[in-house]
């Protein structure tokens, strides 16, 4: 227990230091803005699930049905996340983490390592799940006007169920890792995890919830309820839970502590058996996972980057970056999911334009089509501003310690930034004109609208990758592990803020003119002098902000790379 | 013999630390010159200025002629930088990483196919060109680097701490090949620690203490300078470095 202390003091002792120390400049306004917005989003969980059990309260006879039901599910999700989150961070604390060879090298026997380790990544996968899920008990105890039992019964039942869910993925890891590489293993459940989230969700949107709304779709819901009934699977661990909150609800001690009991006891066997399969097993994935491994099968798309040709119409600096980038994002398998990611946000984007159920509303179809084309454009500028923070903020960031190369190459800070900008900026512009057009297409718009959206994005498109770069370039982080996370900065903070607001003034400059010519146009009524001139000066400062927004921070974002090199 | 490398004045603060203080030097054509000198005395530094990864505070650096603040991207062309650390774009092969460099100095096609298989066999690389630099190991790196930085044919290569991580094999190679480029001209300006590499391979040796240049010359200059007996660098850099500690 001693040596597993000692292994912990490093963790605990950085924690102290880095808490004693004074934070970096920017960092108090950064802290605070995530700290409030946690806060929110907790409170807005908790408000969700009060009216949700509020309104099943009073549903008769289905009511706490619905109620018991909505928890069982949720626990369910809890124990999955908590597992798929359990084996991501079980691999990194295992068998990827930097100071595993100093601790290694220490004369302590490794099965303590192990538990040192597997403490750490339980702690470290559960602890958001756990801040996450009280909302929802807490609502249950409010609704239900639960007394003590039910909180110390949460407390008791919460511990066991979140480390049965981080054993398991641990036991899964330690049986895996000794024949699949930790690093490709981690790839892989990242990729399927992201998989089957995707597949949930567009299956979810798929079903077209919303139709329950209607009350003729009730009749089908009699089918679905008789369903509910059924009970759950004795021999899952969310079970157990289960049972033991919906006991300490209804005021049954007997119960509450039987199930409990059987968490608490299913709990220590599982660590009992880890810590037993750890023994031979864990040093053997550990070395597997320090084993060298050859280059993978070529991707079809890199294996066509090399032919000669391709690409090689470009000057030789962008062609060299533009291979770096496009060979590296695509071997990188933990980018992959975000690609997949992108996908499904376009699919659910366009579904949800497609199945508006416009006919139903009081007002014009034609003027409803035109006014979601025109909201449209800012709701694809904001699309477009999340991948932006995504792939093109960390642009500069992701050279990481091979900047040098950067600085050392005979190229400029302006052609190096025009390279980056040129890289992202046409995909992201493809991107959101797609979802432009085909919305608009949908919506069945005006040629107008249609060619009034596609010029925006035009327009809006340079702006948006612009400031993603300088703001990137001003607050590069060139030390960390994943240069996406870089986003989360100040500079992350800043863009985010600049693009809305940039974003808003375009569409705000453009809102009275489009207004004026749309209903015009429906009137039959040509325009006065005045209001052309009215227009041609909205017109013209839309264009002129797209302009600075796109020149400014190019210009800044040079400057900075010229002077930014004491690193 | 004409000034490839020409530092006038050079100087870099980081903060209120002055890291190197008006330096200046010149290295001829051909020439081997080592900068030698203790931990923290600026070696790094100014090897990074020289390279144009980082800026100087004060001072001129002119490279074959050209000023690295006024024509930088002319500047770098004319040089082979090699840095102490080799990071690396790790999910590029070697051979893709060679030509990325080979198109960032804008090397002909024809030229690239023939040098880059010279230098993988050279460097020992050509069974492992096609695997990702993330599965090379540190000796492997620093030896495609050094011949990334070759690849161009520069005029003036700049090396900081060039044995590091490399094998007995390895270091004799780049000696060797070092030695083979300053006697076709190429001017060779390294910092290392290892005052054996410096006495081997350079004509002239700098010695760096504190951010100032406390001597140069040829290892018989420095060895009057110092007053001792000894034939070896090391009694004289301890002797120079400790005189200038004391003073």
């Amino acid at each position: 227990m001693t040596d597993v202390l000692t292994l912990l003091r490093p963790r605990f002792l950085s924690m102290k230091n880095r808490m004693a120390s004074a934070p970096r400049r920017g960092r108090v306004p950064v802290r605070f803005f995530y700290g409030a917005a946690g806060l929110v989003l907790w409170g807005a969980l908790f408000a969700l699930f009060y009216r949700v059990l509020k309104y099943f309260k009073h549903v008769e006879v289905f009511g706490d049905l619905l109620a018991f039901k909505l928890l069982a599910m949720s626990l369910i999700t809890f124990f999955a996340l908590l597992v798929f989150s359990g084996i991501l961070t079980a691999l990194s604390k295992l068998y990827l983490s930097r100071d595993l060879s100093l601790v290694h090298s220490l004369p302590v026997p490794s099965v303590k390592i192990f538990l040192t380790r597997w403490l750490e990544s339980s702690v470290d996968s559960s602890w958001m799940v756990v801040a996450y899920s009280l909302p929802l008990f807490l609502s249950y105890g409010v609704v239900y006007k639960a007394g003590v039992l039910f909180y110390t019964t949460l407390f008791l039942n919460i511990l066991p169920f979140c480390l049965i869910a981080t054993t398991l993925s641990v036991l899964l890891v330690l049986v895996f890792a000794p024949v699949l590489p930790a690093g490709r293993m981690r790839s892989l459940s990242f990729v399927l995890g992201v998989l089957v989230f995707l597949l949930l969700l567009l299956s979810f949107r798929l079903m077209r919830p919303e139709r329950f709304a209607n009350p003729e779709s009730f009749a089908t819901l009699l089918l679905y309820l008789k369903e509910m009934g059924m009970a759950n699977d004795p021999w899952l661990p969310t079970t157990w839970f289960f049972d033991s909150l919906r006991a300490a609800l209804s005021g049954a001690v007997g119960k509450t502590l039987f199930h409990t009991a059987l968490s608490w006891s299913f709990c220590g066997s599982l660590v009992y058996l880890t810590a037993g399969v750890a023994r031979p097993l864990y040093l053997k994935g550990l070395s597997r996972s320090q084993t060298i491994f050859r280059r993978r099968p070529e991707l079809p798309a890199s294996r066509r980057l090399r032919r000669p040709g391709t690409f090689q119409w470009l000057p030789g600096p962008v062609r060299a970056f533009a291979l770096k980038e496009i060979r590296t994002f695509l071997r990188d398998q933990t980018q992959w999911p975000q690609l997949f990611l992108l996908a499904a946000l376009v699919v659910l984007y366009l579904y949800n334009f497609s199945v508006l159920p416009l006919e139903r509303a009081p007002v014009q179809i034609v003027y409803l089509q035109n006014l979601f084309s025109f909201l449209n454009m800012g709701l694809a500028a904001f699309v477009l501003t999340a991948v932006a923070a995504r792939f093109v903020f960390p642009a500069i960031s992701i050279e990481g310690g091979a900047f040098w190369i950067v600085k050392s190459a005979p190229l400029s800070a302006r052609t190096y930034l025009w390279i980056k900008f040129m890289i992202y900026f046409i995909p992201l512009l493809l991107l959101s004109e797609l979802l432009v057009v085909a919305t608009n297409i949908l919506l069945r718009v005006t040629p107008f609208m249609m060619a009034l959206s596609v010029t925006t994005m035009f327009f809006l498109a340079p702006g948006v990758v612009s400031l993603a770069l300088c703001l990137g370039a001003l607050y590069p982080d060139f030390s960390s592990e994943n240069p996406a996370q870089s986003v989360t900065s100040v500079g992350g903070l800043i863009y985010m803020t600049l693009c809305a607001g940039f974003i808003t003034s375009v569409i705000a400059l453009e809102a009275g003119p489009v207004y004026t010519i749309f209903m015009g146009g429906m009137r039959g009524v040509s325009l006065s002098t005045l209001q052309w001139v009215w227009l041609g000066g909205s017109f013209s400062a839309a264009v002129t902000l797209c302009f600075l927004a796109f020149a400014v921070p190019m210009r800044i974002a040079v400057r900075r790379l010229r002077e930014k090199t004491d690193r | 013999m004409a000034d490839r490398i020409e530092l006038k004045n050079l100087t870099k603060l980081y903060g209120s630390l002055q890291a190197v203080r008006q330096l200046n030097l010149s290295v001829g054509e051909g020439e081997i010159f080592g900068f030698i000198g203790p931990n923290g005395a600026g070696k790094t530094t100014t090897i990074r200025m020289m390279g144009g990864v980082i800026l100087p505070t004060e001072g001129e650096i002119h490279i074959d002629g050209i000023s690295m603040s006024i024509d930088p991207v002319e500047a770098k062309k004319r040089i082979g930088f090699i840095p102490d650390r080799p990071f690396l774009y790790e999910k590029l092969t070697g051979r893709e990483f060679l030509k990325f460099t080979a198109d960032l100095f804008r090397v002909e096609r024809e030229l690239f196919d023939r040098k880059s298989d010279e230098i993988l066999r050279l460097f020992s690389l050509t069974d492992r060109a096609d695997e990702l630099i993330e599965s090379y190991s540190h000796g492997m790196k620093q030896r495609l680097i050094i011949g990334a930085a070759v690849l161009h044919e520069p005029r003036v290569i700049v090396v900081d701490e060039p044995m590091v991580g490399l094998d007995p094999a390895g270091i004799k190679l780049v000696k060797d090949l070092f030695r083979r480029l300053a006697d076709g001209g190429t001017t060779l300006f390294l910092s290392t620690h290892s005052l054996g590499v410096a006495e081997d391979l350079c004509n002239r040796i700098g010695i760096i203490h504190r951010g100032s240049l406390i001597a140069t010359g040829s290892l018989d200059e420095l060895r009057q300078m110092a007053r001792v007996q000894a034939s070896d660098l090391e009694a004289v850099f301890l002797k120079l470095t400790e005189e200038e500690t004391s003073s």
